[in-house]
Formats: C-alpha cells, structure tokens, sequence
C-alpha cells in the first residue's frame, strides 16, 4: 500500500501546487485590479486635495468646465498634478492614476459618491501666490519642510489648467506641459555648494578654513585656459566664507586644482552626492511615481577648464531644482543626511478608508554632521551677511547662482536655501530664467513665498 | 444501489445547485423574453433527471464523481449559453450535445477502464490507436495543423492521445520488472516505448507549431515516470531522484533555449505595451475579471464575449465577469474534489493508481494552462479548462477521462466480475489488512 500513498502523493503534489497557484493568482488579481481596469475606458477618478482641503484635481469635471472653480484655478500646480488625458505623464494623477480610480474589486466603479483621493502635501494658496509672484516672467519655485518632507510649494512657469483642455496645444509655450522643478537646468554657482561640501568633507572644515586664495580678477589655470571673475578688479586673498560670499571664481578653479583635494576623492564625493559623471546614462529619482531627473556633471582633469567650469556649475552641468533644494536640507538638519521629498499625505479608497500614509524618509549618510554644521554656518554667515535686507523677515542660508543658458544669450537666476527657525524649517529653491528681462529677483520670490508659507503655518 | 437516501440526497444537491444558478439567471440574467431562460432551465434539469435515471443501470461502488461530473457538466451549460445574452440556441445546443457525449464518454470510459486484465492484455492496441491518431495529424489535417474538419464538424486527434497514453502509462507500470537484455544494458521494454511515445508527440507539437498541450503531456509522462521510480520493486535512492530531477532541468532549459520565435514571444510578452496586438485576448480577460468583481455583473451582462475565444481559451475570464470570481472559483473547486475522490477513497491497483495520477496530472496542468495563462501569469496557450470550455473533442475526451477516474473507484480486478478482488501487485499480508471500503455516494 505504500506504493499507492506514493501515487496519492503524487496526486497530491499536482492538486497542491494547482491550487497554490489559483491562491497566488487571486491575490495577484485583488492588487492588480484597479490597474486592470485603469487600462479600460471604464474609470471615474476621484479628487486630489492640497493639505487644507483645497481641491487642485476634480475627476469629476468635464472638459472646458470652469464654471465650478473659476477660470485657471488649477493652474498654479497644473504642470505638477496634471491628469489623466496623456498629454502629461510624468505627473502625479499620471503615475498613481490606479489610487485615484473610484474602483475597488468587491465594489466595482463606483459612479458617483466614491471617496478615492490623494491628499497631498502642497500649499493651494502658497503655489497661487508664487505663481503669481512670477508675473509673466518663467521660472520655478520650490521649498519643502526638511525636518517632515513635505513638498509645500511646486510651481512652474508657463503652466497650464487643465480644465481647459488640449485644444491649444500648438499655442504652449515650451515647458508648459512639464514641472521645471523635475528637470534638470544650468545650476550657476549654487553648484558651488557640492564644491565645498566635498571639499570639507575631504580636507576637513580646519584645513579648509584656514586656506585663502588669491583672485586678481582672471586666473589662469595650469592648462593655461583663463578663468575670469566677475569682479573686474579681482577680489584679493580670499577664505572660503569670503568665497561663497563673493562666489569667485578664481578660488574655485585654485581650489580643484589644490593638491590636497585629490581629485579622484572629489569624484567619489561628486558620485556620492548622487552625480553623474562624463556622460554616465542620466538617472531619476521619484517622489511619489514621478520622475526626478538626477544631477550630472563632467569631472575629468582637475586642470581641465571644463571640470572647473562644472564644479562652479557651468558647461554642461545640469541639477533639477527638487536635488538642489533636497542637499540643503541635508545641511540644514545638521545630519548630512536628506530628507526625502514626499507629495502624497494619504490615499483614501472608494469608501474613504485611509489606504497609504506618508512617513518621513531620510537618504544615506552623504557627507559628515561635522561637515554639515561647517557648511550650514558659511551658508547662514552668507544670508546675514547678503540677504539679510532683500530676504527680511526670516533667518536664511543661502547661495545664489547665475547660470548662462542659451550659449550665454540668458542668464537665469537661482537662489537656494534654508530658513534656519524651528517652527519654520524649510529648504527652498528658486530659479528666474532670463533674470535681465525682468524687474523680479529670485530673492523677491523667494520672500514672497516663505512670507506665504509662513502666514499658513501660522 | 446500498444506500437510496444517500442517493436521492446527492441528486437533490446537484439539482438545488443548479435550480440556484438558473434563478440567478431569471433574476439577473440579461435575455430577450422569459422563454429564453425558461427553455434552458428545461434543458438542464432533463439532463440532471435523465443522468440520475441513467445511473441507476450502473452497478458501481460509489457515484461521488458522476454526481460532480453532472453538476460541472450543467453548471458550464448554463454559463456558456449567458455568454452575452441568455439563450438557448446555436452555441449553446452545441455545448449542450457536447455536455451529453461528455456523459456518454464518461460511461464509455468506465466500463473500459474498469478492468485491469482486459486492457492489460490488449494494450498493444492502445499503441495502434495513438498510431492512428499520428497518422491522421499528420495526414488529414491538410496544413500544419492539430484540427481535422469533417463537414461543420472539428476534431482534434490530440485530444484523443491524452487518455490513450494515460492507459499506455497505466497498463505498462506492471512490465517494470521484465527487463530484458539488449547488448550491455538491461531495459524494460514499455518503458523505451513510452520514451519513444513522447518524444513522438514532442515532434508532432512541434512540427504542428501547437505546443500548447506539450505540458499536460508531460505531465502525465511526469507523473507515470515518478510511479515506476516508486513501483515495490523499483530501487529507490537519493540518486534516482537527482538524475529525474537534473533531466528534467536539462530538458526544460534546453526546450526554453530553443523554443521557436512564436513562443519565445510569448514567454517575454508585456501585454499592456500591446493591446491591441498580442495582449489583446488577456488584456481584456483581465479588465474582465476586474470589473465583475467577487459576485459579477449578471449573467449576459459581460462584454468580453465580443472577444475572440471568450468560451474557450479564455472561459474563466468570461465567467468572472459574469458570474463573479467566487462563483468562478467555486466551479474549479468542484473540478478539483473531482479529482481528490481518489484520494478519499484510494485506488486498488497500481494500474488504477496510475490511471488516477494521470487523470489528475492531465486536469490540472489543462487548467492551470488556461487559466494562468489567459491571467498573464504564464505564457497563454489555447488549451481548454476540461467541461467549462466549450470545444467537442475536448469534452469527449475530458469525458472519457473522468471515466477512467470512476473506474478506479469501481475496480474490477482478477477479471472477477463484480467483486473486489486485490490486485495481485500487492503483498498479500497488506492487502489482507486493508478493509473494502463500501459506499454509495
């Protein structure tokens, strides 16, 4: 009779392993279900709110329907939240369409009545008023809360509100259909920050500190091509904080090529703080699905006019605002560590019920707290120092950064940073593209969107 | 017929199943006038009567599996003709004269299968039948092609080597111990001609390009080949089991290797990149399924029946969708004690072992193809769910099959008619010990 167990077994074996994969198979179907149906033409999407209740998408509405929130009411964040007609796919309805879909497996499409929504973390009223700060003039803004990840504001200029449809889609003007705050631009020499963040991680803030430089308006590096300052006369001998104050050139180019930064320790920190180097595939993060391009630079020769050019974030030196603005908040909390960025608060399903919750992320470890607490005080010496006036109500460490764009033709205007305040901890990043067509400053917007955030915090 | 009540308890089961899914279809079904359920309400409850009526000429020992035969048998009645819209005419006439051959199959099935002796001694024509299947594939089918059409007729000759080489596995597993001395090596005989069997069908799959059915094959080859590694006398060791388990590896890399291109796109199809190209079937099976949720849409409410092969090689989808996935489940359940009946109740001879293992590895593996597969979660292959899907040769043969299952629990052994004898296989002291199970349902 053994024998006939060992067929019974057998037997066994094939019902088992059927059935195991029936319970796989259910389970497979019961998480991939709204997926399946999001790939129908059967959905009813649901609504994103801002993190007071704002509605900044309605599933609900129809095409050229403005008569429920006004004309352009979505349009300070549209580019970011977009929707789901596939004009824009790297945009947050486009990557978690399934979680916005009033669809469950035991419920089916819910028509009208279904609770699914993603309550971001975004400011409606905040992105409204940067938006508006813009006046005309393109450009981004971003700032988020670095102790929690709370993307707060993301605005990017031209956008559209996509209530209005597609219909003029040959009349957009470039970058409408796209967050800046995602892609990567010209940093100008708020790169300098990653410059001395290596650099003191590196050398150590004593050995660093204490070298000083000379700048007599033009250098000329040891391949012999010549590095100018924009102060004509030159700027004398200079210690880093006087450096980063002035952002002269001339010290930069010295200090890539100062012996005691070893140029391959200078790629491996460049590497660290998540660069690609000499035309390495371009990477993406993501915050909640969507994508974020990563930084990438050239670092080939430490007297190569291109690789000091790229440490001052020239040349072909691209960072997306969101990476500018995430290093700082590795400094402002003081840990070398960043806060990952979030959007999405929480995810509601067709009955309401609370399927995801944010929770604070942190990066690894990039640099030292030790280089973090120096770079935090050269930053802050700089706000007070220089920003003190045009950035008023609010203890600041910043840097500024003028990129040239366009074989020079633009100079755009950055300015990235931290408010250095308990209650109020946000790291920001601003850009102003072609800075000489306007009257508006990166510091002017930069003021006005921290005073809005602040008067919503308080 | 030992126990009447028991009996007339289990018909009453099967028919309260089906009066329950036919006022589902009054109540929810989408049809055209009250005739068109009501008709196919008749139908179904002349086949449960005429088959309960039919069973009672059979003297067997137990009537579990005809009981689930006629139940699945009725329940894919009813669901392939709700396909769309409820009606009783066309397709689902054909199914139905389908379901009865099925029936007729099964009955066909038992009383052949049942004794040991009989088939043992004519086994050779087993090998003659699947030869003429051979010769017809590769002579009628006209092009490259499993399908013969005769008139408004197809047939499938594939179909019918399944439980012809089931028997062949089955009615060789007592040749084990005559081995035979050619050249330096002592063979068994069966089992070279078995080898050669499958790697015949292996080549005629091939040659057909149809490699659907190739796994179920293989798993009865699988199944009959892990029985002689346990037959009494086979010596078994550790070593037995990592040369089968390394071979298998071999020929299964191997077969992945070379797979020709038609497969090889298969097995690395993304199907939501394509659409409306190669993922069109699947796609749709699952959009289906997600959107007739646990309890369905109603019977004849689905859209997936404007999709090619919604009634057969993606069946469980259209019943998903219809008829909700519990219900969905609850049919392969049925299926599924179908085949543990003979692990309730075992079989009494290795011939009938075998013969079980086989029925069961053919079962699971031909559901698993179909329904994985249209779920995209292997390769999809156009292989039936035995019963549910609709196709004639499949349920004919899928018929005959669970006849051999039912044979198994009314075994006729020593070629004694009517009583159960042991099989002469099994040590004498054991099968003494071993009470003789007795039971009507």
């Amino acid at each position: 009779m053994k024998s006939i167990r060992r067929c019974q077994h057998i037997m066994s074996l094939f019902l088992v392993l059927f059935i195991a994969g029936m319970v796989t198979l259910v389970i497979k179907i019961q998480r991939e279900s709204a997926f399946y149906m999001m790939n129908s033409d059967k959905h009813v999407l649901g609504m994103v709110y801002d993190r007071n209740g704002d509605v900044l998408f309605d599933g609900s509405l129809k095409e050229g329907d403005t008569s429920k929130y006004g004309e352009n009411y979505f349009i300070d964040v549209g580019n970011l939240i977009g929707d789901d007609k596939g004009q824009m796919t790297n945009t947050l309805v486009a990557k978690n369409v399934e979680k916005l879909n009033n669809y469950s497996f035991s419920q089916g499409i819910v028509d009208e009545g279904g609770k699914a929504a993603l309550y971001t973390t975004l400011d409606h009223k905040a992105n409204r008023t940067v938006y508006n700060a813009f006046s005309g003039s393109d450009g981004c803004a971003v700032a988020y809360n670095y102790k929690t990840g709370e993307i707060l504001v993301c605005t990017s200029i031209p956008s559209l509100d996509v209530t209005n449809g597609y219909k003029e889609l040959g009349t957009f003007r470039d970058g409408t259909l796209m967050s800046k705050n995602l892609s990567g631009t010209v940093p100008g020499s708020t790169q300098k920050v990653s410059t001395v963040i290596s650099a003191l991680e590196i050398m150590g803030p004593e050995r660093l500190l204490a070298k000083t430089f000379n700048c007599s308006g033009k250098y000329t590096n040891k391949s012999g091509k010549v590095i100018d300052c924009h102060e004509l006369y030159g700027h004398g001998d200079l210690s880093l904080q006087q450096a980063v104050e002035k952002s002269c050139n001339p010290y930069f180019a010295q200090l890539i090529e100062d012996p005691d930064l070893p140029f391959e320790e200078l790629k491996e920190m460049y590497e660290d703080l998540g660069y690609a180097l000499n035309g390495e595939e371009t990477e993406y993060f993501e915050i909640d699905g969507i994508e974020c391009m990563k930084a990438s630079t050239t670092l080939t020769d430490p007297t190569d006019f291109q690789t000091q050019w790229g440490c001052m974030g020239q040349g072909d030196t691209l960072v997306s605002p969101i990476q500018l603005m995430m290093w700082q908040s590795a400094i402002a909390n003081g840990t070398g560590k960043m806060t990952m960025p979030h959007l999405i608060n929480k995810v509601t399903d067709v009955k309401g019920k609370v399927t995801e919750k944010a929770s604070t992320k942190y990066s690894d470890r990039l640099f030292t707290e030790k280089t973090a607490e120096s770079m935090k005080q050269i930053l802050l010496t700089n706000g007070a120092n220089n920003y003190a006036y045009s950035v008023p109500n609010h203890k600041i460490g910043v840097k500024s950064g003028t990129a040239q764009v366009q074989n020079g033709d633009k100079e755009n205007s950055l300015l990235v940073g931290f408010v250095d305040e308990p209650d109020f901890p946000i790291a920001f990043c601003v850009v102003l593209e072609d800075r000489n067509s306007t009257y508006l400053t990166a510091e002017s917007i930069t003021q006005t969107m921290l005073d809005a955030l602040s008067s919503q915090a308080n | 017929m030992n126990n009447p009540v028991s009996y007339t308890m289990s018909c009453l089961f099967v028919l309260l199943a089906h009066a329950a899914m036919l006022a589902n279809v009054f109540i929810n079904g989408n049809y055209n006038t009250i005739t068109d359920p009501a008709i196919l309400a008749g139908a179904v409850l002349l086949l449960d009567i005429t088959y309960f009526t039919a069973l009672l000429f059979f003297k067997q020992t137990s009537y579990t599996i005809d009981f689930l035969l006629v139940l699945v048998l009725n329940m894919s009645v009813i669901f392939q003709s709700s396909f769309g819209k409820v009606k009783f005419d066309g397709d689902a006439i054909k199914h139905y004269i389908t379901a009865v051959t099925a029936l007729i199959a099964c009955r066909i099935g038992f009383i052949i299968c049942r004794n040991y002796k009989t088939l043992q001694n004519k086994r050779k024509l087993i090998y003659i039948a699947i030869g003429i299947c051979i010769v017809l594939i590769l002579t009628l089918t006209g092009t490259r092609s499993m399908w013969i059409q005769i008139g408004p007729i197809s047939l499938q000759p594939s179909e019918f080597i399944k439980p012809l080489f089931i028997l062949a596995c089955a009615t060789s597993i007592s040749e084990q111990q005559k081995k035979h001395k050619v050249l330096l090596f002592n063979v068994v005989y069966e089992n070279i001609a078995l080898f050669g069997l499958m790697a015949v069908i292996c080549l005629l799959q091939w040659w057909c390009a149809d490699l659907g059915s190739l796994p179920t094959f293989m798993a009865i080859y699988i199944s009959a080949f892990l029985l002689r590694i346990c037959y009494p006398k086979a010596k078994l060791s550790k070593k037995t089991y990592i040369t089968a388990a390394a071979a298998l590896l071999v020929v299964a890399v191997i077969a992945f290797k070379f797979a020709p291109a038609y497969v090889q796109d298969r097995l690395h199809a993304d199907i939501w990149s394509d659409t409306n190209g190669n993922g069109y079937q699947q796609s749709q099976a699952l959009i289906a399924i997600a959107d007739g949720g646990w309890t369905g849409k109603g019977p004849g409410n689905g859209f997936l029946c404007n999709v090619v092969a919604h009634e057969n090689d993606i069946v469980f989808a259209t019943i998903c969708e219809e008829w909700g996935l519990l219900y969905a489940l609850m049919m392969i359940f049925v299926i599924l004690i179908m085949l543990a009946v003979p692990l309730i109740n075992p079989p009494r001879s290795y011939y009938h072992a075998t013969m079980s293992a086989g029925v069961c590895a053919a079962f699971t593996v031909q559901m698993a193809l179909n329904i994985f597969g249209s779920c995209n979660m292997i390769p999809f292959t156009g292989v039936t769910i035995p019963f549910i899907s609709a196709g004639g040769s499949s349920m004919m043969v899928s018929g005959f099959m669970i006849g051999m299952l039912v044979s198994t629990q009314t075994p006729v052994l020593d070629n004694v008619k009517g009583q159960m004898r042991s099989s002469p296989k099994l040590p004498a002291k054991k099968q003494n010990k071993r009470p003789v199970r007795r039971q009507t349902v």
